[in-house]
């Protein structure tokens, strides 16, 4: 389990990561969601241990990293997968890692054998693609079977074969009771992955809810209504208890739905030349969401924790 | 492809949660690494090569030119130094490189983030890895510096001047001589973890080591006088490798003093890279 408690980095003037506070299950994948420059590879730095937090702790099972007695048992990250010396193999790469947790080479070939790589073990990595490289971060990751994975954007470089691979690895290891955790600033991606979102913008919690959830928040917000007496109906619709906004040619209502708005605008003698519901994106939600996390933070609920 | 998860049921050769991962380890790991890059043989190669290279040059020269040279120029002849001079020499330049290089190539690659997340205990890592390092710049340079000795001899033996182990203050070089080029090594290493950039690294390590001296002697004569033997390279050199007891040059610390004054600076850089290692972010 990782936990977050007013965690907060600041580089210099910029704040990266501003009072987080969350915590990541096991069993479930989490997506960790954001857009570029939300703080997420930051935060993820900041729970392995790479970085010092400025204010706040982030705990694994309850210790920071840097305490971890088998720090590969306990907690693994692809963070980059570029983050290898090229002149190495991959096999040498893999085996200078397992030494130091006393993981034995057999496990190096099982998980070149995973994820792979065995063909191109004793190659030297510098010659990688992005994929390949990927590959070999993720071989990385697994090597010391551990509890808690996290992945930063996991499917950059992957091909549409490999991007199925990994999400149905990344399900398989929270099956088995592990916590994953996920970042993508790619909705669409964390839809077809996550269990749980933890959202984020300009390093503040936006959400931390069930993608379910989620979705029904965001999607179908507005009714759109084209009609020659805007007046008459923006003041019934107020009345009502929605909100308007005047487009040049429609209005757009949100906080009722199409048949509501239809209802007014019969009950109002209004005529009606076209009404429809639009349903929002979850791209679109999402980036509207994390646009202006400052004046969005309020209208959505962050759902508390236990 | 199939996922194959299979693998992550077994993990047999996983250790149990909570088996303490350690200094043991990560020494195995430092050596895995420094034996796995490319740069590693070819700068001890040349360290090697260049060190033999100038002791036949010189030596082969100074045999030839022994029955024409004058006698005031004879004496003091050290052929000890004769024979190590090239090994503290090149040796120095080619591990200082490789001494940055071992940390700062993990920066540079991006692989110190990994390096750290397998194992966030900082001054485990950072010792380990000074430790693999050191060991085996000690292994290569004093078997070069011993090496070289010998051919060394061997070229001098007809000026009648060669010396032998046994002689006083041949072996003492021989060591020194080795332990000067590990030392130059272990000194880059922690200019490397306080600059933690290649070039950068290469280019203070040669500063202080070869610029530094050549700007002391803008110093006034008395000044420098006094300032020389507290250096960390230029007169240093011929200092450390003599074999005699009394140096020709009254500015310096006799040979082990100088070596003191040199491992002074490479304490200073280890610690300081330390400290800095422990506590910035990586």
């Amino acid at each position: 389990m990782i936990e977050a408690r007013g965690l907060t980095k600041r580089y210099e003037r910029t704040l990266a990561v501003d009072d987080l506070s969350f915590t990541v299950r096991p069993g479930l994948v989490t997506g960790f969601l954001g857009p570029n420059g939300a703080g997420k590879t930051t935060t993820m730095r900041l729970i392995l241990g790479l970085d010092r937090p400025t204010a706040g702790t982030v705990t694994i099972d309850g210790r920071p990293h840097r305490r971890a007695a088998s720090p590969m048992r306990e907690v693994s990250a692809l963070i980059d997968a570029r983050a290898a010396h090229g002149g190495r193999s991959a096999r040498n790469h893999l085996l200078c890692l397992a030494q130091t947790n006393a993981i034995s080479s057999r496990r190096v070939d099982e998980v070149l054998d995973i994820v792979g790589l065995s063909e191109v073990a004793g190659k030297r990595s510098k010659g990688f693609s992005l994929g390949m490289s990927q590959r070999l971060g993720i071989a990385a990751a697994l090597l010391g079977d551990p509890q808690v994975l996290m992945f930063d954007e996991p499917v950059n470089g992957l091909d549409p074969e490999g991007i199925l691979w990994i999400r149905s690895l990344m399900r398989s290891l929270a099956a088995e009771g592990r916590v994953v955790f996920v970042s993508s600033h790619l909705m669409s991606e964390m839809e077809n992955t996550a269990d749980h979102l933890i959202v984020v913008g300009r390093g503040r919690l936006i959400a931390d809810c069930g993608v379910a959830e989620f979705i029904d928040r965001s999607s179908g917000q507005a009714v759109l209504v084209r009609t020659p007496s805007q007046d008459v109906l923006a003041r019934a619709v107020a009345a009502a208890g929605g909100s308007v906004t005047r487009e040049s040619e429609q209005l757009r209502v949100r906080g009722l739905s199409e048949d509501q708005v239809g209802d007014i605008a019969f009950a109002n003698g209004v005529p009606v030349y076209h009404l429809a519901a639009v349903k929002v994106s979850l791209e679109q939600a999402f980036m509207e969401l994390t646009a202006d996390s400052v004046d969005y933070r309020a209208g959505l609920p962050v759902s508390q924790e236990a | 492809m199939a996922v194959a998860t299979a693998g992550l049921a077994r993990p047999a050769a996983v250790p149990a949660l909570g088996v303490r991962a350690g200094i043991a380890g990560t020494l195995r790991s430092e050596f895995t690494k420094l034996r796995s890059v490319r740069s590693t043989y070819w700068s001890l190669i040349l360290l090697v090569v260049a060190g033999f290279a100038w002791t036949v040059a010189d030596c082969l020269g100074t045999a030839h030119t022994w029955p024409h040279m004058a006698a005031q120029a004879k004496v003091g002849f050290d052929a000890t130094q004769a024979s190590v001079t090239g090994v503290a020499l090149f040796g120095q330049l080619v591990i200082l490189v490789l001494g940055t290089l071992v940390l700062t190539s993990e920066y540079s690659t991006g692989m110190i983030r990994t390096s750290l997340a397998v194992m966030p205990r900082r001054a485990v890592l950072y010792w380990s890895k000074a430790a693999v390092f050191a060991a085996v710049s000690v292994v290569i340079a004093l078997a070069t510096s011993l090496a070289v000795f010998g051919v060394g001899q061997s070229l001098l033996r007809s000026t009648g001047q060669s010396a032998s182990l046994s002689q006083p203050g041949a072996l003492r070089a021989v060591l020194l001589t080795g332990f000067f080029v590990a030392l130059s090594g272990a000194m880059a290493y922690g200019i490397g973890a306080i600059v933690r950039n290649t070039a950068g690294g290469i280019t203070a390590s040669f500063g202080l080591m070869f610029l530094l001296p050549q700007l002391a002697k803008a110093l006034p004569s008395s000044w420098y006088a006094v300032v020389d033997r507290w250096l960390p390279g230029g007169d240093i050199l011929p200092a450390i490798t003599s074999s005699q007891s009394q140096l020709l040059n009254p500015n310096m610390f006799p040979a082990w003093g100088e070596f003191a004054v040199f491992g002074g600076y490479a304490v200073i850089m280890l610690g300081i890279g330390a400290l800095l290692f422990s506590r910035r972010d990586a």
